[in-house]
């Protein structure tokens, strides 16, 4: 390992660059120097080994094993269950990219998606704003509204489908005050859709207001103060101070939204089971049925790996295009 | 593409850890025990070499995966510490999921690995499933072996679990769908004390009985979902002459079949004597918001607690060609990998949970229906029916009433999903029976071609 650079002695600062001369003075020295390096890099690589390890390993085992693994069952026709299964090539891509139902599948993804993110987004960082200012009760606002993050989805489904009943249910009784009918919210296109939504909204707000209120606590008060100066309004010193300032808040809240909500079941599965008539059945859910339901494992497979290349798509352009608008103070 | 079937031989089984969690990240999804590529079928493997009962020493512990059908949690623990106390044999219930699909789902996932359970919930359209799969014994030697009489369990029964001259299950939760009805508003129409023999019949009846219901109700109500819709419509669709399938061949497009949809079409659209329920049809019956429905024999000790008013059940309604009812419910199986210590004893446990004393038990305490003739006769169900003569109405459907289920419901993988799924289309939507029927078709036929039919060749 000699094409290695040893680390300059400070005895030694004038060193000529390699190869040059006086190679009678620095032989000797060479190989006790690399030596000793080598021996460092091999307690470095070996402690590097120690700590990561473990970690690797079980990433190599969890993620990587099944990814690889799930890759090779999307070529397979495989009933789910069965010690056989026949291999078909890309036949499972074909028919998923042929299917009927893919184009409604893919359309409530991308509603439910941009809905759930762009709804969370919004009112997560007004939400935010409002817990960032001097209010009495704060601690006990905050503590609120982030409850809902850490319930469990299932939970979360099964108590407001109890709300959302259209006949016993809390929301109907509401809406009658005012003299609304309750919408058919269990039956009734898009009502279920918007049902679920609403529900998936509600849970993860507490957690982007989260993270927008420790962004927002981190811009400098003496930016908002020469603002102020400056004559700016609130509103201005919003747009052109505190929002500048928070694009790294907003990138990483963006690609983590984006992910969970596209990897999103336990709400649907609680709620409406990817139904009526599937119109609450994403990208993902549609992976739950084909495999469990339908016993398409194989095709599933295929499904799943379409929403992996989706999500690493969507993974890298938001990592090329989106960061390069990030502001890092 | 042909693979070499000895490979095969190099099926290994594999933790458990994967499949829980495979539907929940797109990264694991579907990624759980492997299968091996080539020849399909061979399901002679796991029941090929006969087992010599008597050479066996039943397990002292053995678990069960049940949903609990019509809320029998408490019965069933009773009759597991009465087991114990007979047998000495311990019996573990696991909740394995909130309904038979669920339960079937964590099932297949578990194949191929150590978490099995020794006997398994196996509903009319997961059983021949997990058989197709090579995941159950057959049952009838060791039934034999124990003296289980299965002469005696329900003709009807018994004879669903049948394939290959073999049963596969044994019936333990089993139902038909009844008509229910609400007495009080029955007699406040001037209604005689009885169920429509027709169809035709309710919807005369539905003027009177308008008048009778809540602002919201209606004179009947129907709700649908997986494992539900398209087993009630079988009532229907037959009343009009037509069937799902004829053996596995789908008659979906047929003048009758598509008569049936139109019939459950306007009864919603048209005549508008019947209301889609939100969720449970049960509990808007229960809550008196209408006046009759369809529900699950399973269902019946759960109303009679709920309702405040007095239940009346009847057979299904008939059409113009007849009708009938479908039988249905779940049976236990028992799963073929188990070592033969475990199975007989969850054989012994089956044969005790669904003996003429204990199919009374359980049918007493949920409404399900005795799966031994000698039970229906036992003094236990005599004075039931004394009691409660709704307990009676089940039990005679099935000797008048019961047709076997059209086979593409039961035994195609999937099937009875999208059957409820053209029928959502038609009761939702109002979806045009024909179109919604087509819309189906070549998702079942794909079903039964790559799921089905390879598995049935292997076989002969």
């Amino acid at each position: 390992m000699t094409t290695i650079a040893t680390p300059r002695a400070p005895e030694d600062p004038g060193a000529p660059p390699a190869g040059s001369a006086a190679p009678e003075r620095t032989a000797p020295q060479r190989p006790r120097r690399s030596r000793l390096a080598a021996g460092r890099r091999r307690t470095a690589l070996l402690w590097a080994l120690l700590l990561a390890g473990p970690n690797i390993a079980l990433l190599l085992v969890f993620v990587y094993r099944p990814l690889v693994e799930s890759l090779y069952l999307s070529t397979l026709q495989w009933n789910l269950g069965s010690p056989t299964a026949r291999f078909v090539g890309l036949g499972n891509y074909v028919e998923w990219f042929t299917a009927p139902t893919t184009g409604r599948v893919v359309t409530t993804t991308l509603v439910f998606t941009v809905a759930t993110v762009g709804g969370a987004m919004v009112l997560g960082l007004g939400l935010a704003l409002l817990l960032n200012r001097r209010l009495r009760g704060r601690g006990v606002a905050r503590t609120v509204a982030f409850a809902p993050y850490v319930l469990g989805g299932f939970a979360v489904g099964i108590l407001w489908l109890f709300m959302f009943d259209p006949r016993y249910g809390l929301i109907q009784e509401v809406l009658g005050w005012v003299g609304i009918a309750s919408p058919e919210w269990y039956t009734n296109r898009p009502w279920p859709l918007v049902m679920v939504i609403v529900v998936y909204l509600w849970k993860n707000l507490g957690y982007v207001a989260l993270i927008y209120l420790a962004g927002l606590q981190a811009v400098p008060q003496d930016l908002k103060d020469a603002a102020a100066i400056d004559g700016a309004s609130a509103a201005r010193t919003l747009r052109s101070v505190v929002l500048p300032l928070l694009t790294p808040t907003t990138f990483f809240l963006l690609v983590t939204m984006l992910l969970s909500s596209l990897q999103s079941f336990d709400t649907i599965k609680a709620m409406t089971q990817g139904g009526p008539l599937g119109s609450t059945t994403t990208l993902m859910y549609s992976i739950y049925v084909e495999s469990f339901v339908n016993g398409r494992a194989g095709y599933a497979s295929a499904v799943a790996t379409v929403l992996f290349l989706v999500l690493l798509a969507v993974t890298a352009v938001q990592l090329r295009f989106v960061q390069q608008k990030v502001h890092y103070a | 593409m042909s693979h070499s079937p000895a490979r095969r031989a190099a099926r290994r089984p594999r933790a458990a850890v994967v499949t829980a969690l495979a539907a929940l990240t797109a990264l694991t999804a579907a990624g759980c025990a492997g299968p091996s590529v080539g020849a399909t079928g061979g399901s002679d493997e796991a029941s090929a070499e006969a087992v010599d009962w008597s050479q066996v020493e039943p397990a002292q512990e053995i678990t069960w995966w049940s949903n609990h059908p019509g809320a029998s949690q408490e019965v069933e623990q009773q009759l597991i510490d009465d087991f114990k106390a007979e047998t000495g044999i311990s019996v573990k219930l696991v909740t394995a999921g909130a309904d038979y699909d669920e339960v079937a789902q964590r099932f297949q996932a578990a194949s191929q690995t150590d978490d099995l359970p020794d006997l398994v919930i196996a509903s009319d359209v997961w059983w021949f499933r997990y058989h197709l799969n090579d995941q159950i014994m057959p049952v009838d030697d060791v039934m034999e072996f124990l003296d289980a009489d299965a002469a005696d369990f329900q003709p009807a029964l018994y004879s669903d679990y049948e394939y290959d001259g073999r049963h596969w299950a044994v019936p333990y939760a089993r139902s038909t769908p009844l008509f229910y009805y609400n007495k009080d508003l029955w007699e406040a129409a001037g209604l005689p004390d009885r169920g429509p023999e027709t169809w035709a019949e309710l919807e005369e009846w539905d003027a009177s009985l308008k008048k009778e219901v809540p602002e919201k109700g209606s004179t009947f109500g129907l709700s649908t979902g997986p494992s539900w819709g398209a087993w009630w419509f079988e009532n229907m669709i037959w009343g009009q002459g037509g069937a799902y399938s004829d053996g596995f061949e789908l008659t979906l497009d047929t003048p009758e079949a598509v008569a049936g949809g139109q019939f459950v079409h306007d009864l919603f659209h048209e005549s508008g004597v019947a209301t889609l329920s939100a969720d449970d049809a049960m509990a808007d019956f229960s809550s008196g918001l209408i006046a009759s429905t369809i529900g699950s024999t399973g269902s019946l000790k759960g109303a009679l607690d709920a309702a405040k008013f007095e239940v009346g059940t009847a057979y299904l309604p008939d059409g113009p060609q007849g009708g009938g009812t479908p039988t249905g419910g779940t049976g236990l199986a028992i799963p073929s990998s188990k070592t033969p210590e475990e199975q007989l004893a969850a054989a012994m446990f089956l044969e005790f949970l669904t003996n003429t004393e204990n199919t009374a038990t359980f049918s007493q305490s949920t409404g399900y229906m005795p799966v031994r003739t000698s039970a229906v006769e036992s003094d236990t169900m005599k004075a039931t029916y004394e009691e409660t003569p709704q307990f009676r109405t089940a039990v005679d459907q099935l000797a008048d009433k019961a047709r076997t289920q059209d086979d593409v419901r039961v035994f195609v993988p999937g099937a009875d999903a999208l059957l409820n799924d053209a029928l959502e289309q038609i009761i939702i939507e109002g979806a045009d029976p024909a179109t919604a029927f087509e819309a189906v078709t070549p998702r079942i036929e794909t079903a039964y071609t790559e799921n089905v039919e390879p598995y049935l060749d292997a076989q002969d």
